[in-house]
């Protein structure tokens, strides 16, 4: 089994409600990560359809095994595994904030958004459903977990997905980016404390991809990174702009770090106690 | 002072170099969203609008930003001075509309004798932010808002006057984080030090107008609005009760000026209530 994977982060900008376009920029950006030698390519969260959809959410919507648009894209991939994201309709009247991941003209595997912000500016909670299930995603021989923006800021999916074997994470986030007083952007420093503390204490990979660019007055920060299992940043893309971020990670690595911190062997379910 | 008090002064400091590529990203990426050639602004001498004309500026080069003087008669004659001065500083090349004609046109014909001043003032401002978006279709353009955070929490502006525009890139700056971005960009000192006035009548300085000044009402605000405290709790930390009070009674009042289109639902699908559909 191959130890080392080639990741890319494609920090794009999306257009809000044209999925054509975006799935062409997607088409490009494909191609770039191929000449790169990227095995795994994230996309931002609803990186085909924008995030800020409100009432716009149902008419950019698509039934996952139905949608042409996907098997466009699917069939472009080729070799390379890749996640993106994208209103999923499922037949029952509910639609879904999902990642999905293709691979050689299949659908891989759907990770559908399990917490939906609705607070401030986010109103998820009114237009989408929450996702009911957490899997791994099959890459090569390796597991991925897949994670969506709110979700990591629950820490317990992504230590079921690290416990469960999975060595990479990978986050599709829509960040909106907040200036303040410190010399980096603030919503920068709390995504930075949140990935690299889920890195450390999950011992494993973490693959951060935001998206840039505006919507109604709202700015999205990009800064995808990419954070060892020990918890340094390994790369970072740019702020605020486009950017292709790629890494060749070296899976062993998490193997090695788990044998001398043993943080997911000995976690434990039943210790008795609040909440 | 308390702690809150040098904990909420570094809150209102501002990374002004991030703030200038943010802001200026804003105001690139509504004029190319919405295929316009530039924006239209009013240059009014004061350092709001020199910060607006600044970052557009930065935005989108100089020949693609329109600037304004919308003087009345009874303007002060250092409005004038100071907005050249701004519009050198930044490339800019102005028109100047007097707008006294029109104004006390519409007034004479009234013949209801002497006018409120606070009437006169809002008819001042509207006829300018009229001019400004007939302008704005003439050219192509964007009009280019200038309100800042603390006036449009205090509801200090005229409805459909100084508070409409297509797009406001201060609108999420308090006073202070202007002064701070405007120094940071150059603006002219003597703009950024002198006392701010809507010069809708001779004298006029807002802080007298408003009962306090602006470094104040920037903290309090940003206690109540950003930070959900109550006003017994912003009086608690040392702000005087009386500004408090004045503060949080204007804010009250003055909440319609934020929500500028009022649509009586009937059905199950109102614009705005039910269909909440983005501009972009």
């Amino acid at each position: 089994m191959a130890n080392k994977l080639t990741v890319g982060l494609a920090q794009i900008d999306c257009t809000l409600g044209a999925v054509e376009l975006n799935i062409q920029k997607h088409l490009e950006w494909i191609e770039k990560a191929r000449e790169q030698g990227v095995e795994l390519l994230l996309f931002p969260e609803l990186s085909i359809t924008g995030y800020r959809l409100l009432h716009l959410t149902s008419r950019v919507s698509c039934r996952i095994e139905e949608a042409e648009t996907l098997q466009q894209l699917a069939a472009a991939t080729g070799e390379m595994a890749v996640v993106v994201g994208l209103v999923e309709e499922d037949g029952q009247g509910v639609l879904y904030n999902s990642a999905v991941l293709l691979r050689a003209g299949q659908i891989v595997h759907v990770h559908r958004k399990l917490y939906l912000p609705t607070y401030g500016i986010f109103q998820e909670g009114r237009f989408f459903g929450a996702g009911q299930r957490l899997d791994l995603a099959p890459i090569g021989g390796e597991k991925l977990g897949l994670l969506i923006c709110e979700d990591l800021w629950h820490p317990r999916l992504a230590q079921r997905l690290a416990a469960g074997g999975g060595k990479v994470l990978g986050v599709l986030a829509a960040g909106p980016g907040r200036v303040g007083s410190g010399e980096t952007l603030e919503s920068q420093e709390i995504w930075e404390c949140i990935t690299r503390s889920t890195a450390v204490v999950n011992t494993s990979w973490l693959l951060y991809c935001n998206r840039v660019g505006w919507e109604e007055g709202t700015f999205y920060a990009g800064g995808s990174h990419i954070v060892r299992p020990g918890g340094q940043i390994l790369c970072r893309g740019a702020s605020l702009k486009e950017d292709l971020v790629v890494a060749t990670l070296d899976l062993r690595e998490v193997d090695r770090l788990r044998w001398r911190l043993p943080l997911l062997r000995s976690e434990r379910s039943d210790i008795e106690g609040p909440g | 002072m308390s702690e809150t008090k040098y904990w909420i002064r570094d809150r209102l400091w501002l990374n002004t170099a991030l703030a200038e590529t943010v802001l200026s990203g804003f105001i690139r990426d509504a004029v190319e969203t919405s295929r316009s050639k530039g924006v239209v602004l009013g240059l009014s001498g004061g350092v709001d609008s020199a910060l607006a004309a600044a970052l557009a500026a930065i935005a989108l080069g100089p020949s693609r930003v329109h600037a304004y003087q919308l003087p009345y008669r009874t303007s002060n004659p250092d409005s004038l001075s100071d907005a050249e001065v701004v519009a050198k500083a930044f490339d800019l090349e102005t028109t100047t509309i007097d707008i006294s004609p029109m104004v006390d046109l519409y007034f004479e014909n009234l013949a209801e004798g002497e006018i409120d001043k606070v009437r006169l003032g809002n008819k001042m401002a509207r006829e300018r932010m009229s001019i400004l978006f007939d302008q704005a279709k003439k050219l192509g353009c964007l009009v280019l808002g200038t309100s800042n955070k603390t006036e449009i929490l205090l509801g200090y502006s005229t409805i459909f006057g100084d508070n409409a525009s297509s797009i406001n890139p201060l609108g999420d700056l308090y006073k202070q984080q202007v002064w701070q971005l405007a120094q940071h960009l150059g603006v002219p000192q003597q703009v950024i030090d002198k006392r701010p006035s809507a010069d809708l009548w001779p004298g006029q300085t807002d802080e007298e107008e408003l009962g306090f000044d602006y470094s104040s009402a920037d903290e309090v605000l940003c206690l109540m609005f950003d930070l959900g405290l109550s006003p017994k709790e912003v009086v608690d930390q040392g702000y005087p009760a009386s500004v408090v009070s004045r503060i949080t009674a204007l804010e009250e009042k003055n909440r319609f000026k934020r929500r500028l289109m009022l649509i009586a639902r009937l059905s199950d699908s109102a614009i705005n209530l039910d269909r909440e559909i983005p501009r972009d």
